[in-house]
């Protein structure tokens, strides 16, 4: 505003009055610019580091962020407390986390998040939430499934092969080359180990369940399911379940009704296929703290035994005119956590229900909350 | 550093020098006739625009559209990084509400709905003027924000001439610009190249990401933000520009205009990638032809005009990766081929010195083809994600234009447009404008629009997640302003400008992930944009050999959602839209003297939020920026040619700052320019 002020001020009469006074404009407009030019200055902050120490159960939450703008986000949240930090990686590092937080796991104390676009996997103190390494160059990595401690599966979409890492060493040791898949329609998933074998599901233009010998770190067979397989599960009774998005209209790859699946995982062959509506787009298949219930989204939240015969006629929590992106169970308490990312351009919310279906808690974490994590 | 103060010190304090200057000194003042702003043409009645002359667009032959809007014009650039993705935006609107149009054909990407400003480089525009809010459905529909004009002029040459000027700059950058022209009373011709390449790999301090310092044991015992190269962000784009022009002298005149582009531009990494730049490969390739033909015929009373075009684009998009042996395996390979046809006629029409009547139709035929060559195998099977669609764009409007008095003028657009096989409703705009006060040219304006704008052929047809249900945007512009120049011959002039306007955009079209795992556009948003948008220009000739001239453009631009809530929790209605600034300015002075002549250009952007909640996070942070650029250039003349040279300064305070998260901007630059023109025939 001061500036065009300045402008409408100057004086006409002025201008015309003597050579003098043209000077004198000219001094003062250009005195402007100096002005200007000396308020240049930026609003940064940086190294500021703050100290955590979340020693009590908790869990962590991976906000994906916007992909290719780098703020993803790591959220934890105090279930006793009803407490959350959010952006917990950023202030505890005085760094960003990265493009797309994908997944997290914990082993022994350490947790290790999945940032799918930086391709990066940080290990990180669960209590300070420190970084205590990393695992860098990945193509385009999805989940890690630590073998031993010192060997690790990391899927990737958009490569053919599973990474093969040291995470002492924080190295890439080696590669698992998947049959039957280039690079460019690469896609391995999630993981569940079953004795020495390592089940894993190819979901983008995919429809296979993978099996790999973790002494041979080969694939040694795989079970074709529907279009699509998007998340997978094993449950008390050694069953795998994935559940299948059947596509999407005009796919070349086609477009079915999605299903989900219950895997034998001894003989790897399918027991069970439960079959939804043509058009549906379940995902998200999660099991509670006994394994011996089964969740997912399918609009609404469903929840069935892992013995069940049939799908459940009505849903654990109905759609509420939102698209829940992200579901996790409490091992501990069975509480039933949903990730509502809104417009997927703001902080996501969390609602907390209990296994009766009762509203406990919501809060907001970061943008896109797509993947759960518990202490 | 020490020289830049002094030099700085002497441009920026003229007047030292000035007033050691002979008291009798003459003031001879080289300015054009302010009488100028008196005239109103009858066909820009009521309308408020932005017109950038040769001499902002020729200042630098490193420069796009998009650097020059973004020094001289209050709309919104975002820059995706140097020499990348820029797009612009009027009034808190977004990128594909800006139409954009060459020599009269629509050049917005049919299948984005957007223009890639850094993709024109202002050297091969002879004229741009920005056409806001209503005024823009005087040319087209489709702009709920505004319009951009381009268009490339008639050389005015007699004989042959020849101009060559070469840029050196950091970061290995080179700009090579060659035009040659010829003319005699009936032709006029012109070719134009632009060659500009870098590596692009200018040091930054990253504060994204640390790197570790490793003991023996692997653990961490020391960190630090990295001084990081800009990686993978070389490129090189060749432009080539051809025009010839007829004029019979008996009101018919003929033009051609050609353009060729060739890019090749990586696409640099984010600050948070943790990848091996020499193990990734992440590039784009263009090639675009353009023509238009056109036949202008004027009599009297009555201007007849027509035109044909074309226009060829191909853009690839490959995303590698070395598999350890030094093969670069495609993890994407995407590519889309445009082609379209494109035809206008129209017609003005004066009757008397009090009305004007126009009528005009165009037609833009689209073929588009879009596959991701990701081949997908299943029993044995390939297959080939994309579509492949045409459609037919309409546009015809009529006007009447009425001026009953000097002091007043009145103009009735009507306008319609069919996009495939759908026609928009009938899209009326009025506007007025009167002298308020002849003595300062005092004059008020005011104009009310109706607009649509239709979704683009990926919003609808995009394999995965087109959407072909999506409803056109459609919104209601008003407008308001007033304007004065005062100025007294050959001394100075002074103008300035205040304009209000608010927007009301419905059914908004926003592209949001699905559980399918890819994006999918929706109608979603109501928008309600408004905010003032005000601009002064000065022009001062200071004495015989001093001459000023200062621009400057102030806007405030709220953008509010005032949709329906998506769900309980949703904190977005009622406000402003994320990335755009709520406040924007921009000044540039010019200080002249015999044939010195320094420019200062300054920029301001207000902080742009990145959610829509307009929460402000650690992670989520584009704080408000200012950017100083300057140049000082000294021009030369022998018998037989005539000699530039420039030095210029980018981002003079190396300032620390980003347009988009995650994309780096270059700090302190500097470029020298070294130009020549033969005198050849004189």
């Amino acid at each position: 505003m001061k500036i065009i002020k300045l402008f409408l001020k100057s004086p006409s009469h002025r201008v015309t009055k003597s050579p003098r006074k043209l000077g004198d404009l000219a001094t003062w407009s250009l005195g402007v610019f100096l002005l200007l030019s000396l308020t240049s200055c930026m609003e940064w902050e940086y190294g500021l580091e703050e100290s955590f120490d979340a020693s009590g159960e908790g869990l962590f939450i991976c906000n994906e962020g916007n992909f290719q703008y780098g703020n993803a986000t790591l959220s934890y949240y105090d279930p006793e407390t009803k407490v959350v930090e959010n952006e917990v990686f950023y202030r505890a590092n005085a760094m960003k986390l990265g493009d797309v937080a994908q997944s997290m796991i914990i082993r022994d104390g350490i947790g290790w998040v999945v940032v799918n676009n930086s391709h990066v996997v940080f290990a990180i103190d669960i209590n300070t939430f420190k970084e205590v390494g990393r695992i860098t160059n990945l193509t385009s990595p999805r989940y890690i499934h630590f073998v031993s401690d010192e060997k690790a599966y990391v899927t990737q979409i958009w490569d053919n092969r599973i990474f093969i890492v040291n995470p002492k060493r924080y190295e890439i040791t080696g590669y698992i080359d998947v049959p039957n898949m280039t690079m460019e329609s690469g896609s391995t998933e999630q993981m569940v180990q079953y004795g020495k074998y390592v089940y894993v599901n190819c979901w983008s233009y995919q429809n296979r369940i993978l099996k790999i010998d973790t002494e041979t770190d080969e694939v040694v067979d795989e079970l074709v399911v529907g279009i699509q397989p998007t998340s997978l599960v094993m449950d008390c009774n050694n069953k795998l379940w994935t559940v299948t998005d059947g596509g999407y209209a005009g796919s070349p790859y086609g477009h079915e009704a999605p299903s989900l699946y219950r895997i034998d995982a001894g003989t790897f062959t399918i027991e069970k296929q439960f079959e939804f509506k043509f058009g549906d787009a379940p995902s998200e298949v999660q099991l509670n703290g006994t394994k011996d219930k089964l969740y997912w989204i399918n609009d609404d939240i469903w929840e069935m035994d892992v013995t069940a015969e049939h799908v459940p006629v009505r849903p654990f929590l109905p759609y509420n005119g939102t698209i829940y992106y992200g579901l996790t169970v409490c091992p501990r308490t069975g509480d039933v956590y949903i990730a509502d990312a809104i417009d997927y351009v703001q902080q996501g919310m969390i609602y907390r229900y209990s296994k009766e279906r009762e509203l406990l808690d919501e809060f907001y974490v970061g943008i896109i909350p797509g993947a759960f994590c518990w202490k | 550093m020490k020289k830049l103060h002094i030099i700085l010190l002497f441009v920026l304090f003229p007047t030292l020098v000035l007033s050691q200057e002979d008291d009798d000194i003459k003031w001879y003042l080289n300015l054009p006739e302010v009488t100028i702003y008196a005239e109103r043409p009858i066909k820009e009645i009521g309308t408020q625009q932005t017109r950038l002359d040769s001499i902002v667009l020729s200042e630098n032959i490193a420069l796009s559209v998009a650097d020059v809007l973004t020094f001289n014009s209050p709309i919104f650039v975002k820059n995706y990084g140097r020499a990348t993705l820029s797009t612009v935006a009027f009034r808190g609107t977004s990128a594909s509400h800006t139409q954009v149009s060459w020599n009269g054909m629509k050049i917005n990407n049919p299948m984005l709905g957007m223009t890639d400003f850094s993709m024109i480089p202002s050297y091969f525009i002879d004229d741009a003027v920005l056409l806001h809010g209503t005024s823009s459905v005087n040319e087209t529909g489709g702009g709920l924000g505004g319009s951009v004009k381009l268009s490339t002029k008639p050389a005015q040459a007699d004989g042959f001439g020849l101009q060559y000027i070469q840029g050196v700059g950091s970061f290995k950058t080179f700009d090579e610009f060659l035009r040659l022209t010829y003319g005699n009373m009936h032709w006029q011709t012109s070719t134009r190249v632009v060659y500009s390449s870098s590596p692009n790999d200018y040091k930054y301090r990253n504060h994204d990401k640390k790197e570790n310092i490793y003991d023996e044991n692997m653990n961490i015992i020391g960190q630090y933000y990295p001084i990081e190269r800009n990686r993978s962000g070389a490129f090189k784009d060749f432009h080539f520009l051809q025009e010839a022009y007829y004029d019979n002298k008996r009101g018919d005149r003929f033009g051609l205009n050609a353009w060729y582009i060739n890019s090749n531009r990586e696409l640099a990494m984010l600050t948070v990638d943790y990848g091996d730049d020499t193990e990734f490969e992440n590039r784009q390739r263009e090639n675009t032809f353009r023509t238009v033909m056109s036949w202008d015929h004027l009599s009297e009373n009555w201007k007849l005009a027509s035109k044909g075009g074309y226009i060829h684009t191909d853009m690839a998009y490959d995303y590698k990766r070395d598999l350890g042996n030094g093969i670069m395996a495609n993890m994407t390979q995407s590519r889309s081929e445009i082609n379209t046809f494109f035809g206008q006629v129209e017609s003005d029409y004066y009757m008397g010195k009090k009305w004007l009547f126009t009528a005009n139709v165009t037609a833009h035929q689209h073929f588009v083809e879009s596959r991701d060559k990701s081949i997908l195998q299943q029993d044995g099977n390939k297959a080939i994600v994309g579509y492949r669609k045409g459609r037919i764009e309409l546009s015809n409007s009529i006007s009447a234009k009425w001026r009953p008095i000097d002091r007043l003028g009145m103009s009735l657009v009507i306008r319609e447009e069919m996009f495939g096989n759908e026609w928009t409703p009938i899209i009326p705009a009025f506007f007025i404008d009167g002298v308020i006060s002849k003595k300062g040219d005092v004059v008020v304006k005011a104009s009310v629009s109706r607009n649509f704008r239709f979704p683009s052929l990926n919003d609808l047809y995009f394999m995965p997640g087109g959407n072909p249900d999506l409803k056109k945007e459609n919104g209601w512009t008003y407008d308001a302003g007033l304007s004065f120049a005062i100025g007294k011959e050959k001394v100075y002039q002074l103008s300035a400008s205040a304009n209000w306007f608010e927007s009301f955009i419905n059914d908004w079209i926003i592209w949001l992930p699905t559980p399918k795992g890819f994006f999918s556009p929706d109608n979603i948003k109501d928008v309600h944009a408004y905010g003032i948008e005000m601009k002064g220009d000065l022009d001062v000739a200071l004495s015989k050999d001093w001459h000023l001239t200062l621009n400057g453009t102030l806007s405030w631009t709220p953008s509010i959602n005032e949709g329906e809530p998506r769900s309980p929790a949703d904190q977005s209605v009622g406000k402003q839209l994320p990335y755009i600034p709520e406040y924007s300015s921009t000044v540039m002075g010019r200080l002249s003297w015999k044939t010195w002549s320094f420019l200062y250009k300054w920029c301001y952007y207000s902080e742009r939020y990145t959610m829509s909640s307009n929460d402000v996070t650690l992670t989520g942070k584009l704080p408000q920026y200012f950017m100083s650029n300057i140049s000082l250039e000294k021009t030369l003349s022998c018998k037989w040619a005539d000699f530039s040279i420039k030095g210029a300064i980018n981002n003079l305070f190396n300032e620390e700052y980003l347009s988009v998260l995650s994309r780096p901007m270059p700090g302190i630059n500097f470029e020298v320019f070294l130009g020549i023109t033969p005198k050849w025939g004189e």
